[in-house]
């Protein structure tokens, strides 16, 4: 509410974001890792005296530095500027509060450049044990670049005191700080090993390239074990909100976890079959599924921190949408289109409607919601839903969906929302329901957007009630629960239970 | 106008003053290393063009450094906007969001340059004639994102056309019609050949005994440019200068004492630069043009708080003091200091 919004309806900036963090961590962890492995793996060529090895160590460097230096660098900056066209409050939140955290990752990330070009660009050319050292230099900056990011990001997820007091040192050794490094590291040496999978398959003296191949599936897989507990312990430092998103309750991590299980199982037998027990069979094509795997598993690890922080960007502090919680309460009495600065309607009219909905659309839902896009649709999530259903779900949409920010502003800003979607978007007409209280056959149909609308379209359930009675369909709505682990028992009194089931049953009669 | 459209600053742990501090030192190593990369670049490519056996040596060298070059720019450019948006991120975010579409652009735009200047390094023979194609498509694209920042430097100094947000949400907002956007873009790009000349100058140098050809053709071609391109910008400096709002003239003419000394002290500089220029002398022209570029960094810093002087000043930045973490940094680039020291005397060593 205090920046623009860069608005790109189809597109959205969560996908920008999403696109840009994935491709980049998994390359920068294979920067982190990659750094280790070539030291290994050039002391190895050395301990064995292996021209041969240390060609292919050669080679690979070069593989490094074409991807790290360039992809990798170049996406990093591509993260900073995306998150700061897509939610700059937030960014600039976090630059402000970790500025010298932030200072102290560019002096390690000058380090890395120079060690990194002098590696390569030295090999063969300085005694090994130097050049052994400039390794090492290159590392340990580079592991040290993602302790300081780990520290900083990981006060997004779990800020603990940092949240209430502001303290560099509190927000940067968060709750999640060690296990989230142990992960991060472990998962780096995992990536590298991959990356060093693929470039043994593009080897073509075959002794070389099975040593090398058994080499990083020792590497991967020692890696992957040592991840699950970290992971796990990862997991347990999570706030109890966050442990239940990512424990399924939010459809945004259910979506990805097959990925990131697929892509171990398939990572593990691989380096298993063709690494450990059949080197010979690490071919091209199956060294290029080892990456995909590497990227599933890295890619659905990013997409599920993100999710576990919702509803917020920052957890506790800023919500997805650039509204601060605390905030909250003053713009619910004054007006969120009153207190947000890149407004042009300032003051709700019956004739600027449209238009102010428009407004609160980008500003409140577009964070998470494309308007006809791939990602999460608002035009497809809302295009069974009245004026009056959709009114009351943004009036209660955090309650319902937890991991949804709650509408900040007044009842007609929320109205007027919910008339540009269904107006504006659907074109269809803006009934604005009877502000009197719901009587007779209304009742159940004002209960019904006030419980179900959220989920359900009343045609969608017609076949789920078919058959039953008032009595059976009362026991449902107390025991929704049983049916989906995303449900609540219905939580009105015995009247409105029943109110409600009358009208479920009239369904099927034509009666809605 | 509507100064109502700046979004309110968030707190910084310590005094501005350090932050403008870190800003003015490092920024002036982000355009020190672009300049090598633009002159360096074009440079190359003109010699490559030209043809013939040392002018070729020039351009391979040059080829060669490119991509380490790229990789400074870039880092070096990362401190300074890191302070700039501690210092105006709530003018930086805003503009940056205003032209969204082409700030992102600068990502892809940066890595194909880049790529495409590690081919040309790598494959210089064997490109032959495409090469300097190649070349010629990777300076047209670090051109580009040179536009892109010089629009975003200029718009976050104009809040006044924040407001234009309602009729362009979808980020493509450029200032290039302001009338000081094409000066102050020239100026700094015939700048950077300028200096890129020095930087040919002291590549040559690299190794000077192994082909003492070569290193007397870089200084010769090096400094010729350096003279040639600080003439040319001269005439576009004052261009500039004219070009700038009345307010921001005046801040350089005796509206602010400190602003108008480092003026004089600028037009001190070129004046000696040029003589020791003209008369071929490298290391002195070169340390009166490292010294240049950083006093017109000072100035540049005088004109945006002047563009910005009637909605913020930085003294205004409410500080929640923190100096520990401060602290950690400067302890880190120390420490990163003495590792970068120890990297290259290991370099020199080997190369030795």
């Amino acid at each position: 509410m205090n920046y623009p919004v860069w608005y790109l309806p189809e597109t959205g900036g969560g996908f920008l974001i999403a696109l840009i963090a994935i491709l980049h961590v998994f390359v920068s962890h294979f920067a982190v890792g990659g750094g280790l492995y070539l030291i290994y793996s050039e002391k190895k060529g050395l301990r064995e005296k292996s021209e041969a090895i240390l060609d292919f160590t050669k080679r690979h460097a070069r593989f490094f530095l074409l991807i790290t230096m360039v992809f990798g660098s170049i996406t990093g900056v591509g993260i900073w500027f995306i998150i700061a066209l897509v939610n700059p409050a937030a960014t600039s939140y976090l630059i402000h509060s970790f500025v010298f955290g932030w200072a102290a990752e560019w002096v390690l990330f000058v380090v890395e450049i120079a060690a990194a070009f002098i590696y390569f660009y030295m090999f063969g050319r300085m005694d090994s044990a130097t050049h052994i050292l400039v390794g090492w230099v290159y590392f340990i900056a580079a592991w040290l670049s993602l302790l300081l990011i780990n520290g900083i990001i990981g006060a997004m997820l779990t800020p603990g005191v940092w949240a209430e007091n502001m303290s560099f040192w509190a927000g940067f050794f968060n709750p999640s700080f060690f296990p989230s490094l142990f992960f991060r590291t472990f998962i780096a040496i995992m990536i590298a090993a991959c990356y060093g999978y693929f470039s043994a398959s593009l080897t073509k003296d075959q002794d070389v390239r099975e040593e090398m191949t058994r080499f990083s599936a020792k590497w991967a897989l020692a890696a992957l074990i040592l991840a699950i507990p970290s992971g796990i312990w990862y997991v347990s430092v999570l706030p109890e909100p966050a442990q239940a998103l990512v424990m399924g309750k939010s459809p945004t991590v259910s979506s990805v976890v097959p990925w990131g299980l697929g892509g171990t199982v398939v990572l593990t037998i691989i380096m298993l079959g063709a690494g450990i027990f059949r080197a010979d069979r690490n071919l091209k094509p199956v060294a290029f599924i080892t990456l995909l795997c590497g990227l599933a598993i890295i890619g659905s690890f990013e997409w599920i921190r993100e999710a576990a922080r919702r509803p917020y960007v920052i957890n506790e502090v800023l919500y997805s949408n650039s509204i601060y919680k605390a905030d909250v309460e003053q713009i619910n009495s004054s007006g969120y289109l009153k207190e947000a600065l890149w407004i042009e309607n300032k003051e709700l009219t019956p004739e600027n409607r449209l238009n102010a909905g428009e407004e609160l659309f980008i500003q409140q839902c577009y964070a998470c919601h494309t308007l006809r896009g791939g990602n999460n649709d608002i035009a497809s999530l809302t295009e069974k839903m009245s004026h009056n259903a959709l009114t009351k779900y943004i009036g209660r949409i955090h309650e319902v969906r937890y991991f949804m920010p709650p509408f900040a502003g007044t009842e007609k800003e929320a109205a007027a929302l919910a008339a540009y979607i269904i107006g504006g978007v659907h074109g269809k007409d803006v009934v604005v329901a009877d502000s009197a209280p719901p009587s007779g056959e209304n009742v159940g149909q004002s209960l019904f957007e006030d419980h179900c609308s959220a989920c359900h379209a009343p045609e969608d359930l017609k076949d789920a009630v078919a058959g039953q009675g008032g009595p059976e369909l009362v026991q449902m709505l107390k025991t929704l629960d049983e049916l989906s682990d995303e449900m609540e028992p219905f939580g009105g009194t015995d009247t409105e239970a029943g109110e409600l089931a009358a009208y479920l049953e009239k369904l099927n009669r034509g009666g809605e | 106008m509507d100064p109502l459209l700046i979004p309110q600053p968030d707190t910084i742990p310590v005094s501005w003053g350090w932050f403008q501090f870190l800003l003015l030192l490092t920024f002036p190593l982000h355009l020190l290393a672009m300049n090598a990369m633009i002159g360096g670049l074009l440079i190359g490519l003109v010699q490559h063009v030209r043809g013939g056996t040392v002018r070729k040596q020039l351009a391979h060298r040059i080829a060669i450094a490119l991509p380490l070059v790229i990789a400074f720019v870039v880092n070096f450019g990362v401190a300074p906007l890191l302070f700039l948006q501690v210092l105006y991120g709530q003018f930086v975010y805003s503009s940056s969001v205003l032209m969204g579409s082409f700030w992102l652009l600068i990502v892809p735009v940066l890595i194909i340059a880049y790529y495409g200047a590690y081919l040309y390094d790598f494959k210089f023979r064997a490109l032959r004639g495409f090469g300097p194609v190649l070349g010629i498509f990777v300076l047209l694209l670090l051109l580009l994102i040179g536009f892109f920042f010089s629009n975003n430097m200029l718009l976050m100094s104009l809040p006044e056309r924040f407001t234009d947000y309602f009729s362009v949400k979808n980020g493509t907002l450029l200032v290039h019609n302001e009338v000081e956007f094409w000066p102050r873009y020239l100026h700094m790009m015939c700048g950077a050949i300028a200096i890129g000349g020095l930087f040919v100058g002291l590549l040559g140098k690299f190794k000077k005994d192994d082909n003492p050809a070569l290193a007397a053709h870089s200084e010769n071609i090096g400094i010729i440019t350096f003279n040639l391109f600080t003439l040319v910008n001269i005439c576009i400096g004052f261009w500039y200068f004219l070009s700038l709002p009345e307010v921001q003239r005046k801040v350089l003419m005796g509206g602010s004492i400190p602003a108008t000394a480092m003026f004089a002290i600028a037009l001190l500089l070129i004046t000696g630069m040029l003589f020791t220029g003209l008369k071929k002398q490298f290391w002195l022209t070169f340390s009166h043009a490292v010294g240049l570029v950083f006093v017109m960094t000072f100035m540049r810093s005088w004109v945006r708080s002047s563009y910005l002087e009637e909605f913020f000043t930085l003294d205004t930045l409410q500080v929640i003091p923190e100096y520990s973490p401060m602290l950690f940094f400067f302890v880190t680039l120390l420490a990163g200091v003495a590792c970068m020291a120890w990297l290259l005397k290991q370099t020199y060593e080997a190369m030795d």
